[in-house]
């Protein structure tokens, strides 16, 4: 096998970008797992002040995260349900945050350091979550 | 539904993210036997875990981002082959009758003891070299070790056999709802040659997506409970967090000698579980 020689670290501007995104990252999963978690805390807490109990009394039946989303929407407008549309809203936040982190990184990899390999391999990672989350 | 009353449900989730925070193996490997053994059937806890261990991977991942140790490129590249897994490994899982699902949990969990049991605290030197196929996914970077007091310099190497592994540990991971940790660290780490830091840091940070992957499988197909999700996701977010802080209060060896014995009895009881019927 022939020895390569190790490439020199990053120059400083991409060394910059990489702790942008770095921090950037770092901050969606977080602020992503604690929303969720106010929101499913609010969600319990309002269930409980309105029933006495936590029993959510729902299910998920074969349905997308897309139709989940406009399901819930749809019945809040209707009106009924409020304290479940938080727990609701929980979940899909949490799903979300490792997604939009992807996204993140994608953008980063296409427009800041114009890395084409990697550009292509976040989009197939983002493609693969879309279509199992959004589109069956 | 079983009778799972929400004080249970938020007990076990805590007692979980606590445990799996402590032992670094996550929750879901504990909260998955729990689960069935207070009478949820095995595939709604694994949907339910799987859920969790977004949670408890997202929590922990992004410090260690903001700490600059985890390697985003090296994540991402892996992150390909492990969402794969996990989407073939949840749709098996649903295909699957029960029983070989707790043969198979209890399985890995002795895998995992094994890994454990093995671990051999050598040194991590930098590799001379760098197989061309690694060098041109760009995998190397470096770091700042707090206990060493230097950067740390590294490369990964050998991606073509890190990525069919992490096939495996993905798959792993949808099929039994948990994390999957220790072997993509054994990847990481023996596989890829990373410093062990760099491997932890950035397995975190491929379990949160790899759930992710997963978990759309049992949502479309209708396993996750949102009534049980929620007190679930919570408690093991709060053990979690319990765990880590009182993790650097305790002795490294008495820790680690408790979640081999935790594993193994575990381990053993979903086999014969399984045998049983």
């Amino acid at each position: 096998m022939s020895k390569h020689a190790i490439a020199d670290e990053l120059s400083p501007e991409l060394e910059a970008f990489q702790r942008k995104i770095e921090g950037l990252v770092g901050t969606i999963l977080l602020v992503g797992v604690l929303a969720s978690c106010a929101l499913l805390l609010s969600g319990m807490v309002w269930r409980f002040a309105e029933s006495g109990s936590f029993v959510f009394d729902y299910e998920l039946n074969k349905m997308n995260l897309f139709q989940f989303m406009i399901k819930e929407l749809t019945l809040t407008i209707e009106g009924k349900f409020r304290a479940r549309l938080l727990i609701s809203l929980g979940i899909v936040t949490l799903l979300l945050t490792p997604y939009i982190r992807v996204l993140a990184s994608m953008v980063y990899f296409a427009f800041v350091e114009k890395n084409l390999k990697y550009t292509l391999f976040t989009a197939f990672v983002l493609t693969v979550l879309s279509y199992t989350l959004f589109l069956r | 539904m079983p009778t799972l009353g929400m004080p249970e449900m938020l007990g076990l989730s805590i007692a979980a993210g606590f445990v799996g925070a402590m032992s670094g193996m996550g929750g879901g490997v504990v909260l998955v036997p729990a689960l069935t053994l207070m009478g949820l059937d095995i595939k709604h806890a694994i949907a339910i875990s799987i859920v969790s261990v977004i949670a408890t991977s997202s929590g922990s991942a992004s410090a260690y981002v903001r700490d600059r140790i985890t390697n985003l490129k090296v994540g991402m590249f892996l992150e390909v082959f492990t969402i794969l897994g996990a989407v073939v490994g949840a749709a098996v899982t649903l295909a699957c009758s029960e029983r070989p699902l707790f043969i198979a949990f209890g399985g890995i969990l002795l895998a995992i003891w094994l890994t454990m049991v093995f671990q051999v605290g050598k040194q991590w030197h930098p590799m001379a070299y760098q197989d061309r196929f690694s060098k041109w996914l760009e995998l190397r970077g470096s770091y700042h070790d707090e206990a060493q007091k230097e950067t740390i310099h590294y490369h990964g190497v050998r991606a073509y056999f890190g990525g069919p592994f992490m096939f495996c540990a993905g798959f792993i991971a949808g099929l039994l709802g948990i994390g999957a940790g220790a072997l993509k660290v054994l990847v990481l780490d023996l596989g890829m040659h990373l410093p062990p830091k760099v491997s932890t840091t950035t397995s975190n940070l491929i379990i949160g997506v790899t759930a992710l992957a997963g978990t759309s499988v049992y949502l479309a197909n209708g396993f996750i409970d949102p009534g049980l999700a929620a007190p679930v996701i919570l408690g093991v977010v709060v053990g979690a967090f319990i765990g880590t802080r009182v993790l650097v209060k305790l002795s490294n060896s008495a820790v680690r000698n408790f979640f081999l014995v935790v594993l193994l009895i575990l381990g053993a009881e979903m086999i014969i579980r399984g045998i049983r019927g």
